[in-house]
């Protein structure tokens, strides 16, 4: 089903193969969107309705009925931050609504520690072709659609 | 369906003798060798790699989505 995606974050769009990082810049993964966040403290969002089927301090992946997992990490390499800096609002294995605040973590601190902010938006293992309405170079705020996957 | 990936994965980093830490990061099997040049990269993939990164001792394994558990199914054969 056609599933509609939320950016986690306020910021700017910009596309994946910006991402300093060959695992998502190369979509080894899964295509998507990355959202350059702007701003300090502040919470990530479900991209989706769904289970948090993965949870690390850094990333989560959110899985919907139909099987459709969204991969969301904030920021590149900072799982070498072990969590310092990000508070977890969900457990794995919870039941979330899209744009439900999920961890609490500092864009502004994650770049000062020395790593790229940048938060890649994935559809695991979705083929390029169905995603759609794809926004690169829109400034958004965090709750608005990023792209449409064709599932 | 046995998983053998963890098995093969791991020898193909060389072994446990060669590996100092592993660790799953969602999509991924951040490693730590002993020797990072010894590592079979056709082995990894034909054991379901994506992908291989080097960076002298640090390998990390590109697997998906099931990292985290291919990682703690390694540190178990450990």
């Amino acid at each position: 089903m056609s599933l509609e995606i939320l950016s986690p974050v306020d910021g700017k769009t910009v596309a994946m193969t910006e991402v300093p990082d060959p695992v998502f810049a190369q979509s080894m993964v899964g295509p998507g969107v990355a959202v350059q966040p702007s701003g300090g403290r502040q919470n990530a969002l479900a991209p989706v309705d769904g289970t948090v089927v993965t949870l690390h301090p850094h990333a989560f992946v959110i899985a919907t009925e139909a099987g459709q997992a969204v991969l969301v990490h904030l920021g590149i390499d900072t799982v070498k931050q072990k969590g310092e800096g990000f508070t977890l609002h969900v457990v794995k294995g919870e039941t979330v609504r899209a744009g439900q605040a999920l961890v609490e973590w500092d864009p502004d601190a994650v770049v000062a520690a020395g790593y790229s902010a940048i938060v890649p938006v994935v559809a695991l293992d979705a083929a390029a072709e169905a995603l759609t309405d794809i926004s690169t170079g829109a400034d958004i705020s965090a709750g608005d659609p990023v792209f449409t996957w064709q599932g | 369906m046995a998983d053998d990936r963890p098995e093969k994965i791991l020898a193909a980093l060389g072994g446990a003798e060669n590996v100092i830490e592993i660790e799953g990061c969602i999509t991924r099997l951040r490693c730590e060798l002993e020797d990072g040049s010894i590592i079979d990269e056709p082995a990894l993939k034909k054991a379901g790699a994506i992908g291989v990164m080097k960076m002298g001792s640090v390998v990390q394994v590109i697997v998906g989505p099931e990292a985290d558990t291919i990682a703690s199914d390694i540190q178990d054969l450990m």
